[in-house]
């Protein structure tokens, strides 16, 4: 397999294939937590990329000097380390985005996503590859969540990134308030996976 | 292979951590300054909005912190706790810090009152973690709006939270709408902090 031909594999897989979020159903917490404004997903997936790809080539390049007894410390130690530069990141220059995040920058470093990339890929493959593989489960991960999180804020509160958008923001749109509500993520969790797997199906019947 | 041997994965292990704290620690450092900077500043600009006439949005941090230095007098006894602006040499308005346990972390908020001890002239809350959308509008204008004007009573809850819709008193608040929990404590924690500032205040006139 060509070089080229290796990284769209890896990029179909991350995005659609075997997406984080709504084929493989890892990270949920987050994905129920953050996505009430899209702000703080934005936020949230940005850091997610960054960690997740960033770890995952970190375990790769120790990967012929880890013990395999102790791999998943390694990793664990090596998530956190970027997790902990993210949220002190935060914490200096953004310290508005910081509070609104609170722990969940911080619960990264037990988000599956990351802990099951390092594990299945990063643990057995090159950089390059752990490093891009990384980065597109990552951003699988990210619109999935970015998806939820427009619908919830708009329908929710009737605003998007914050700015009041017509029509939803206006006397005619009764607010959900369950949208921005915890429930509200398991509805659209919910929708989004049957969706998605839904297209998934039918396409794979096609071929 | 010496990947295989015990005593290596406690080594490797022990070196590896030692690396990436060395790291961490070391940025955490270099931020540290900024990281509590940004937490100080945060609470004197809620001081500076509850007081009369020294916050304006316009300005820098570099004069609110100025602003705060000269002109804001820090608690003593005789002001119970709270930060006191003083103006003709006397006390013009107080800001009352106050905190306890929110919905899912800690709220922390400043009340202004003013000069007669009594009327409650703006609150800001400068740290919070309620649910956005729900708990988390204590933060908006139209919330804190409400306790302009309201005066501290003198019973065991110098102030009360009413439902939506329900008429109000001279002490009386709306409470957020499906944020009931957020509510309570706020109310619980609010009205432990005035109950406190008043007995406080109400020894010190005794001793008199």
């Amino acid at each position: 397999m060509t070089k080229q031909s290796q990284a769209k594999t890896i990029a179909v897989e991350g995005l659609w294939r075997n997406n984080p979020i709504f084929r493989q159903v890892l990270g949920i917490c987050s994905t129920l937590a953050v996505t009430n404004l899209v702000l703080n997903t934005v936020v949230m997936s940005v850091a997610l990329v960054f960690t997740l790809s960033l770890s995952a080539a970190t375990v790769s390049v120790l990967r012929k000097f880890t013990p395999r007894n102790i791999r998943m410390m390694v990793e664990t130690l090596v998530i956190a380390f970027y997790v902990i530069i993210v949220d002190v990141v935060l914490k200096a220059y953004w310290p508005q985005m910081s509070g609104n995040l609170g722990p969940y920058v911080g619960l990264i470093i037990t988000n599956c996503i990351v802990m099951g990339r390092c594990e299945a890929y990063g643990n057995a493959n090159p950089v390059g590859r752990a490093f891009l593989d990384g980065f597109f489960n990552a951003i699988g991960y990210s619109f999935v969540l970015l998806i939820i999180a427009i619908v919830r804020e708009l329908m929710g509160m009737g605003t998007l990134l914050g700015f009041a958008v017509p029509f939803f923001s206006g006397p005619n749109w009764d607010k959900w308030i369950i949208m921005v509500m915890p429930p509200g993520a398991f509805f659209m969790l919910g929708i989004v996976t049957w969706v998605f797997r839904a297209v998934q199906i039918a396409r794979e019947e096609k071929t | 292979m010496i990947r295989e041997k015990r005593w290596f994965g406690v080594f490797y292990m022990f070196v590896v951590t030692a690396f990436f704290s060395t790291i961490v620690i070391g940025f955490s450092r270099f931020t540290r300054t900024r990281v509590e900077a940004n937490k100080a500043m945060a609470f004197e600009h809620a001081v500076l909005a509850v007081l009369p006439s020294l916050f304006d949005a316009g300005a820098d941090s570099i004069e609110l912190h100025r602003r705060f230095a000269e002109q804001v007098g820090a608690p003593d006894a005789s002001s119970a706790g709270a930060y006191t602006f003083e103006e003709n040499g006397r006390v013009a308005a107080y800001a009352l810090p106050i905190s306890g346990q929110g919905f899912w972390a800690p709220i922390k908020s400043v009340i202004g009152i003013d000069a007669d001890r009594k009327t409650i002239t703006a609150i800001v809350f400068y740290e919070q973690n309620e649910t956005p959308g729900l708990g988390a509008q204590i933060t908006t204008t139209e919330f804190r709006k409400q306790f302009e004007g309201k005066l501290v009573s003198s019973g065991a809850m110098p102030l009360n939270f009413k439902r939506a819709g329900e008429p109000l008193g001279e002490s009386d608040v709306h409470a957020v709408t499906g944020a009931t929990q957020t509510s309570i404590r706020l109310e619980k924690l609010i009205n432990a902090a005035l109950v406190k500032w008043r007995t406080e205040l109400g020894e010190r006139a005794g001793e008199k």
